[in-house]
């Protein structure tokens, strides 16, 4: 498995590079959508880049030729990633009942959110030359096609994200944990915002190249899976990002050798850990 | 009553949701030594006031004050109610993020963390699985969460509520004792006259889309209350104030005795 895993590297080495890049950040931020409960998001994030590619697919056959920026992958990173932040904001802003605002709740508008990225992103796509196979593509996409700058461009990302988690982590897990408190001990809201807005960013660069079952598999997946093992939250900031780590390159050993698609290997390997690790807390609160 | 600069002041201060006010005209000043309470019916804005004299609302007009060199880091805040459901975490861990903000020696925090938790009772329990305290320990911990920071200015949001007789005894005893420092100050929303009629020396009365504030003995008579409340409020002997029902024995045995 090893052997024929090292052998297909200088073919795959860049995909794989990114998704074990993505499901690093992706993981890390996705710690606190877990400790606030608030899991469904990310897939109504996700979902919304789904529909902002859509639209640029949809944009770039209308108004363009074959090789122009508009038709490129930088164009659908940018409006995915658009639709993503949007989206994110919309629902940390919206949806907050959080301090005594009385906003839709956020449930209801990642509710939304997702609904109406779905059915958007196959509306919009539905006449268009690319139809709609190119948008369900994304649901399961492979990673192929990931190039050295997208290693460098995911690289990038996990840094700043490692950094921003590490650096402002005890805020963070307060605003997760009990909002209401950390403003009023002053921690800065627009944190949760910066929170929101970088969790855009992320899905709405990893969804072209991960898709929809990667990208949110590795957000929720390593938290839950830190949230069950992890005596305590702090630990979870560390475990979940390692977590994601291993099971995606788990993925790739696993897909490689069997000739599967990494994402739903990754994200299989992911559910399997995830109910033994339940399974064992279970035996253990005996 | 402190005659000190105010730690916390709001003036002509307008409170609510949505740009929809619930509270008007809103003005007081908490100053060292006070010890403000907040009483109201349900639903009448206590809450909403505190979380805008606290900045976690904005306000809908007026403005918050808060006095020179009187920073968030001097501040303690114990929320109404807070679920932290089936997460994994410490009382240990918990007052760690309490202290989010504070710049302080590892010793410092240590002995504050001990502290803290020694006040309300839970030392032995530092680094027990939180989902293995009962409510009252879960209260009393918010409460040591609140109390790791130091404060000079203590908020608390119904602290009595849920708690049993022995958990509000604890409670009474040690903002009781808070009470007797010159430089704290305590901010409590509450529905127990009785314990604001004991531990006050400010009162907050909300009512009807305004906030009627000063000095407990003008503001906690029989004839206030009924305008607050909409009926008479239960009446009895207390030392120096005609009107309110008294703690249960235990409970105001606690507070008097507390040193």
């Amino acid at each position: 498995m090893i052997r024929g895993f090292l052998d297909a590297w200088p073919l795959f080495g860049d995909s794989w590079l990114s998704l074990w890049l993505i499901a690093l950040q992706l993981a890390a931020v996705g710690v606190f959508l877990v400790v606030r409960d608030r899991i469904f998001v990310g897939a109504a994030v996700a979902q919304s880049a789904t529909f902002g590619i859509a639209v640029a697919l949809c944009l770039g056959s209308e108004w363009s030729a074959d090789g122009s920026f508009w038709r490129g992958d930088r164009f659908l990173a940018l409006v995915a990633g658009a639709f993503a932040v949007g989206a994110s904001l919309l629902i940390a802003r919206g949806g907050g009942r959080t301090a005594g605002r009385r906003g839709a709740g956020s449930e209801a508008v990642a509710g939304f959110v997702f609904l109406a990225g779905s059915s958007g992103a196959l509306l919009v796509i539905a006449h268009s030359p690319h139809g709609v196979d190119d948008v369900e593509r994304l649901f399961a996409a492979s990673g192929l096609g990931a190039a050295a700058t997208d290693v460098a461009l995911f690289g990038a990302l996990a840094v700043l994200t490692l950094g921003l988690v590490v650096w402002r982590r005890r805020q963070l897990l307060l605003l997760a944990l009990d909002p209401v408190t950390a403003a009023a001990l002053g921690v800065d809201r627009r944190l949760e915002l910066l929170l929101a807005a970088w969790l855009g960013l992320l899905l709405g660069q990893s969804m072209r190249l991960s898709g929809l079952l990667y990208a949110f598999g590795c957000l929720v997946l390593p938290g839950l899976i830190a949230r069950a093992a992890c005596p305590a939250l702090l630990p979870m900031v560390i475990v979940a990002p390692l977590v994601g780590v291993a099971a995606s390159v788990g993925g790739a050993l696993v897909g490689q050798a069997g000739d599967f698609n990494q994402a739903p290997a990754t994200v299989g390997l992911l559910c399997v850990v995830l109910a033994a690790t339940w399974g064992v807390r279970a035996l253990r609160r005996r | 009553m402190s005659d000190g600069a105010p730690l916390l002041a709001c003036r002509d201060l307008a409170v609510g949701y949505g740009g929809r006010a619930v509270l008007r005209e809103v003005s007081l000043a908490v100053r060292p030594g006070e010890s403000w309470f907040l009483l109201g019916t349900n639903a009448t804005g206590k809450s909403t006031l505190l979380h805008t004299l606290l900045g976690v609302l904005p306000p809908l007009a007026g403005r918050v004050e808060r006095g020179a060199g009187f920073a968030p880091d001097r501040l303690g805040f114990v929320p109404q109610r807070v679920d932290f459901a089936d997460l994994p975490t410490t009382p240990d861990e918990l007052l760690r993020l309490g202290l989010v903000g504070q710049r302080l020696p590892l010793a410092v925090r240590e002995s504050r963390i001990v502290a803290a938790l020694a006040d309300v009772g839970l030392a032995a329990q530092r680094h027990v699985d939180h989902g293995s305290l009962s409510g009252g320990q879960r209260q009393r911990l918010l409460v040591a969460r609140a109390l790791v920071r130091a404060p000079q200015l203590l908020c608390i949001d119904e602290p009595l509520a849920h708690l049993d007789l022995v958990t509000e005894r604890a409670l009474l005893e040690l903002l009781a004792r808070r009470q007797r420092d010159p430089a704290a100050a305590l901010l409590c929303v509450t529905h127990q006259v009785a314990v604001a009629a004991h531990l006050a020396t400010h009162i907050a009365l909300v009512h009807h889309g305004r906030v009627d504030a000063g000095p407990r003995d003008t503001l906690l008579t029989p004839a206030r209350l009924a305008e607050a409340y909409g009926a008479p409020v239960p009446v009895a002997a207390h030392p120096g104030l005609a009107g309110v029902r008294p703690l249960p024995p235990g409970l105001l045995g606690a507070v008097e005795r507390a040193p």
